[in-house]
């Protein structure tokens, strides 16, 4: 464990050297804030309205936070790195080191993303305070829960993101995959909570992996009742196994195609 | 003690063909074809504990593979190989601890970090204690004379200064073998004379049993006692470098500056290299014809410099890898 640690700290200081690389992503954030919060204050013209349950402060709380989940850990590492080192045979020369690769991924991934989360969640929370005001009914004893469905959602998230990367042992190019995955979780996780979708598609929703990764960690926040908690945090125990066994499925499968032939 | 046994191991790559052109990109989705190359070929031999060898042979001749096989990053199709007793085929990541590995074209430093913290990184995945890495550092940074770089960036070094790096990097748990593919790779030659020295620091220091890999003959005729030739996947030669000496430096080269022109031409045992103006060269069998009956040829007086000088190296490796074509071609002749 504390290799992994050490690989997590190294890329942390790693990641420092290019503090700047973060800043220029607030931009792009800030942007996306911005915008949504001019269309929920423009469809919310009767502030004590609620569409389909959700007040208009709640509805951009919802944005604000998994935009900063969705900014907050995007990563190379998790998808073109992978590719680019199963496809270059880079990914031979760390099998006879003592570690275990997808497990220094992993560690990698979160030394990288740690910074830029904090960041970005600092920075969500400043907007939102802002321009919003407080959440309404937050509690802070229900941080434990909320930051362990938060750890979670960016488990599976990366559990699956790396899921499609390896596929690049049996395909060339795995990013067509990576670019459905990330326009569904924009469009039907990011932007708009379950509910607002209808009722056929709650279902669906619900049962993908929108619901544990954006959707189940922003609804503690913003309407945290104890049943949706217990739901969430089963839903996500049970997508967290399944995508990490398909995971290392896949690559045990996977690395026994490796070719390295040449100098 | 034998620091790696090989066995019989083999080696053979599933490759896809193609037949040229749009129709067969098309062809190649539907009908798929591929074909085997054999990279390696039923080769066997044993490394003895703080021996460095040299591993050569032409581009494709199997040499890589060989490394990989034995470092665990492939699997041999058939054979055994043992590197300090430990099966890399089986255990892999028990092995990992006994040797260390540089791949000249391959870096394995984090670009963005310092040398220093590069080997408290390789330190922590080896389980070293902290202070078992820092005092190796210390004793490294002695050797390797990496006191005025090792807390700038790796990415800010000189290519000299990061595989000295990557050298120190493979050798912070104190590897038993160090395998050496092509360490000195686009260095120029006063680096690359301090890296070969560095590595012979380390032998005597460390006795470290070196597998090394080059197309330098330099790092082989500086650094190795033995050698090993493949070719086409096979051992063509292994023996000791006095003995390949010894054997194929049979021809000399004698360069002879002359006060008037000669008209020489090649005869048993002399072949003239060159002959311009003044200026001759001449190659001598020596098992046909001594170098003063060569020389009797000339008047002594008309010679106003002359130089005798072995064949180099490269060519001699160059002569056994064509002699080992010919044999092979010969070979497929016979019905």
């Amino acid at each position: 464990m504390r290799k992994y640690l050490f690989i997590c700290k190294a890329t942390l200081m790693e990641s420092l050297q290019y503090v700047m690389n973060i800043a220029l992503g607030f931009i792009s954030f800030f942007m996306m804030v911005f915008v949504f919060i001019n269309l929920w204050n423009y469809i919310y013209s009767d502030p004590s309205k609620l569409i389909s349950g959700y007040s208009r402060g709640q509805m951009i709380w919802y944005v604000i936070l998994t935009e900063i989940l969705w900014y907050g850990t995007r990563n190379r590492t998790l998808t073109v790195q992978i590719s680019d080192d199963i496809k270059s045979g880079t990914i031979a020369y760390g099998l006879n080191k003592p570690y275990h690769y997808i497990v220094y991924i992993i560690a990698k991934h979160i030394g990288e993303i740690a910074l830029k989360f904090v960041l970005f969640l600092g920075a969500g929370l400043v907007i939102g305070l802002i321009f919003v005001g407080p959440i309404r009914d937050f509690s802070p004893l229900r941080l434990p829960l909320i930051l362990l469905s938060l750890l979670l959602g960016i488990l599976i998230n990366s559990f699956i993101r790396m899921a499609i990367s390896v596929l690049s042992f049996w395909i060339e190019d795995c990013f067509p995959f990576h670019w459905i995955y990330d326009k569904l979780l924009i469009l039907v996780g990011i932007m708009f909570p379950v509910e607002v979708f209808p009722q056929w598609a709650q279902p669906i929703i619900r049962c993908s992996p929108i619901y544990v990764v954006s959707y189940g960690p922003a609804k503690l926040v913003i309407d945290y009742n104890y049943s949706t908690a217990l739901e969430i945090l089963l839903a996500q125990l049970i997508y967290l196994a399944v995508s990490f066994i398909l995971l290392m499925l896949f690559y045990q499968k996977g690395v026994k195609r490796v070719n390295v032939n040449g100098g | 003690m034998d620091a790696i046994t090989v066995n019989q191991l083999s080696k053979t790559f599933r490759v896809k063909v193609k037949e040229k052109g749009l129709k067969g990109s098309l062809k190649s989705i539907f009908q798929p074809e591929y074909k085997s190359i054999q990279a390696v070929k039923d080769i066997s031999f044993q490394v003895k504990e703080g021996e460095i060898l040299a591993f050569i042979g032409p581009n494709g001749a199997g040499k890589s593979t060989t490394i990989k096989m034995l470092t665990g990053i492939l699997y041999p199709e058939q054979g055994e190989a043992m590197v300090m007793g430990i099966n890399p085929a089986l255990k892999r990541k028990q092995l990992s601890y006994q040797i260390g590995t540089v791949f000249g074209q391959k870096e394995q430093l984090w670009m963005h970090l310092t040398p220093y913290d590069n080997f408290k990184f390789f330190g922590t995945i080896y389980d070293l204690k902290d202070h078992e890495v820092e005092a190796r550092i210390e004793e490294l940074k002695q050797v390797f004379e990496l006191e005025e770089f090792i807390n700038t960036p790796v990415r800010n070094l000189s290519l000299g200064q990061r595989i000295r790096c990557e050298i120190v990097a493979s050798l912070i748990h104190r590897p038993k073998v160090l395998f050496l593919d092509e360490p000195t790779i686009g260095l120029d030659p006063v680096v690359k004379e301090n890296i070969r020295a560095l590595i012979k620091k380390m032998n005597r220091e460390y006795k470290t049993t070196i597998f090394l890999t080059s197309h330098d003959v330099g790092d082989i005729e500086k650094l190795c006692k033995r050698i090993i030739i493949v070719n086409h996947g096979r051992i063509v030669l292994d023996d000791s470098m006095e003995n390949l000496k010894y054997h194929y430096l049979k021809k000399k080269v004698v360069e002879l500056k002359l006060r008037d022109a000669v008209d020489l031409s090649d005869e048993d045992g002399i072949t003239v290299l060159k002959s311009k103006g003044n200026n001759v060269k001449l190659e001598i069998d020596t098992t046909k014809k001594d170098i003063s009956d060569a020389l009797k040829l000339i008047d002594a007086d008309n010679i106003l410099d002359i130089n005798i000088s072995n064949i180099p190296l490269e060519n001699i490796i160059t002569e056994i890898y064509k002699e080992n074509r010919q044999t092979l071609m010969k070979g497929s002749d016979t019905p």
